[in-house]
């Protein structure tokens, strides 16, 4: 026993020792952590809560450089001086605007400002009148050509997917689906659309934004309005977000979760679609595996009714092409969002593409906390979309004249 | 004999109804060993109040569909009792009608058909819905109950033609008492694997109506005079061998015909001389 306490007493020091290390080793990488990701998400949410009290009053603050808090604070003087003599949109070209939409450009990664900072910046831009840039557009309208052709790729047609394909999954790299003669008869001859064949496209967001915009008539007069993920357009949102639709597009964990996969029910799924009028159905049926059953079934359904709506597939390689551009964009994540592809593929379609309820943050740009989406409260899976920089991505397009972002109320009625 | 039949009661366990199958209560498939299934919320709500017809029936029709039933004119003398049988889904085109006659109140139909002919309703269901129009206003009865596999595609026939909102009904053989006629036939001789579908129905209308007359039962492949005769009237797949014991089940009912309990008709049928025995 005398001999073997000391042993067993070094022992119990050296477990010591090591659960010391491991608890270090976790502080370490929780911290490396912090500094590299959270740091400015932590840092904006502070400068948010102190900030607060004045928010009424800078709404209008114009400074540029705002790298510290001092000149946030200096941005407090110069709104109300600015408020004095303001007197409505300024024009797109004027010098204050250039200033204005640079001070978005300018920021270079989201990361590289506090939330709150942007916020600012973006609600000064809304002084300024929005005009289309035609050289900017022109150059991102080449860039897409190049990657993504949507006029040609954006759905599967018996065109660019002949009978016999075997056709590449576009996450379950090993899975490939050979184009029967059942499938190919679903296809589109041709793509639907060409090259800016529409003037004004809207593409509708599921954000909280909406709520309360009043934008349903502006929504409402594009002549081609997309929608995401079945959205509810029912009597007491009209008001905000339009009843027009032309694309609508349905994941298919919808049908499993709400629709049983249709292989009960099918009438609740179609009573559900006939709210889109003759709305294409626009599906990822080649997303993974699982998807391809649901998503056919979605034209059988509609076959039982005998409705005349359209039923339209995702090209996997439009998709994957299209990730591919956005990651060089810096966004990151499993996966991108509906919206964006959406809005992608619009900006080939239409000549002038407005984004609406495209908005990720939990408070609107004056600080005001807002639902995730428009008609109810539920929070996406995390880490799944990228969302807040998707949006950054929208905010900067905007800058440049490529597209509209709307995140104001609308001015109606 | 009508009297051993209320063994099975009929008239109540016939099919499943919200009377007899309360939700939570746990039936076994008759089927099959060691499987069961437990009523819930969703399936009660799709069942029937009460056994869907007036009961007692006075006039029924059970038609199988053998072959003998080609060329035999009946279509008009099955068409006119008050209740018409058929098993399986049959045909019932302009073609046979002569033979078969149109009027249908209830229809079999077995889970398997509903697997091979219309994909297990997963994919398009349009074709199902179309085939079972010209059934009109009946009743489709499906054994769901019976086989585990058979369940879901019983279901989805429910949720079909409720989504189109025909005027087919489907109600759910009731596997309790399907394993009662199944016991009771055993005791009088029956050895086959499962009953033939056209039995559960001549047991059935036997409980359920004052006379019964069955037609295109003749499980043999020569009619009375010797002249070969298909298998079905509209075809001639012969079945998996084994499965059922026809010619024991034809044996039982040529004995009720016998001693009257119903009348089996396996001439052609003459219009003027229809004397329905009872």
């Amino acid at each position: 026993m005398g001999y073997t306490d000391p042993t067993s007493s070094r022992d119990l020091l050296g477990n010591r020792a090591l659960l010391f290390i491991f608890v270090c080793a976790f502080a370490v990488v929780t911290l490396v952590q912090q500094i590299l990701y959270g740091r400015n998400y932590l840092r904006s949410r502070l400068q948010f809560s102190w900030q607060n009290g004045e928010e009424m009053a800078n709404w209008t603050s114009s400074s540029l450089n705002f790298t510290d808090g001092g000149a946030l604070r200096n941005g407090g003087d110069t709104g109300t001086r600015y408020f004095d003599f303001y007197e409505g949109p300024l024009e797109f070209n004027s010098s204050k605007c250039l200033e204005l939409r640079k001070g978005i450009t300018d920021v270079k990664v989201l990361s590289m400002v506090k939330q709150t900072e942007l916020f600012e910046r973006w609600k000064n831009l809304q002084m300024c009148k929005w005009e289309m840039n035609i050289t900017q557009a022109n150059i991102f309208k080449a860039t897409l050509l190049r990657c993504c052709n949507a006029p040609a790729f954006l759905f599967t047609t018996q065109k660019n997917t002949p009978l016999g394909t075997k056709l590449k999954y576009e996450v379950d790299t090993s899975g490939i689906f050979h184009v029967n003669q059942e499938t190919f008869r679903m296809f589109p001859q041709e793509m639907p659309y060409s090259r800016s064949q529409f003037k004004k496209c809207a593409v509708v967001g599921n954000g909280g934004i909406l709520k309360n915009s009043r934008c349903g008539r502006e929504i409402d007069s594009a002549d081609f309005v997309f929608r995401c993920n079945l959205p509810p357009i029912s009597e007491k949102y009209i008001a905000d977000v339009g009843v027009k639709t032309d694309i609508v597009t349905v994941n298919p964990s919808i049908i499993t979760e709400r629709f049983h996969k249709l292989e009960k029910w099918r009438k609740p799924f179609f009573n559900v679609l006939q709210t889109y009028e003759n709305a294409s159905v626009l599906l990822p049926a080649f997303y993974n595996t699982r998807n391809t059953d649901v998503s056919i079934r979605v034209r059988y359904a509609l076959d039982d009714f005998e409705s005349q709506q359209s039923v339209y597939f995702f090209h996997p390689q439009y998709l994957i092409n299209l990730s591919r551009y956005w990651l060089n964009q810096g966004v990151r994540a499993k996966r991108i969002s509906t919206g964006l592809i959406l809005v992608t593929a619009a900006l080939e379609l239409c000549e002038e593409v407005h984004l609406f309820g495209f908005w990720a943050f939990p408070m609107n740009p004056s600080g005001i906390y807002i639902t995730h989406h428009y008609y109810d409260n539920v929070k996406p899976r995390p880490g799944f979309h990228a969302m807040p920089s998707e949006i950054f991505n929208f905010l900067h397009m905007h800058s440049k004249g490529i597209l509209r972002v709307h995140t104001d109320a609308c001015n109606c009625c | 004999r009508k009297l051993l039949k209320e063994c099975c009661d009929p008239g109540q366990l016939f099919a499943m109804t919200k009377e007899n199958s309360p939700v939570g209560k746990n039936l076994w498939y008759d089927g099959e060993f060691l499987y069961s299934f437990t009523i819930d919320n969703e399936t009660f709500s799709l069942f029937p109040k009460a056994t869907p017809f007036q009961l007692p029936l006075k006039k029924c029709s059970v038609v199988g569909n053998g072959g003998i039933l080609k060329k035999s004119n009946c279509g008009r003398q099955i068409d006119q009792a008050d209740f018409v049988m058929r098993c399986n889904l049959p045909p019932l085109t302009s073609e046979y009608s002569k033979d078969v006659g149109s009027k249908t109140q209830l229809v079999t139909a077995n889970p398997s058909i509903i697997k091979k002919r219309f994909q297990n309703l997963l994919w398009s269901r349009k074709a199902f819905v179309d085939s079972v129009k010209v059934y009109n206003q009946s009743y489709i009865y499906m054994p769901a109950f019976s086989m585990k596999a058979g369940t879901e595609p019983s279901l989805r026939v429910y949720y079909t033609l409720a989504d189109v909102g025909a005027r087919q009904t489907v109600i759910f053989a009731n596997p309790n008492f399907l394993r009662d006629i199944g016991k009771f036939w055993k005791s009088k001789g029956i050895h086959g694997k499962r009953l033939s579908t056209g039995l559960f129905l001549v047991s059935a209308a036997l409980g359920m109506c004052e006379e019964v007359t069955i037609y295109g039962f003749w499980p043999f492949s020569m009619d009375l005079h010797g002249n070969f005769i298909s298998h079905h009237y509209y075809d001639n797949v012969l079945p998996d061998s084994g499965f059922h014991a026809m010619p024991e089940e034809f044996l039982q009912l040529w004995f009720l015909h016998k001693s009257g309990v119903l009348r089996m008709q396996l001439e052609h049928c003459e219009d003027s001389i229809f004397h329905p025995a009872s």
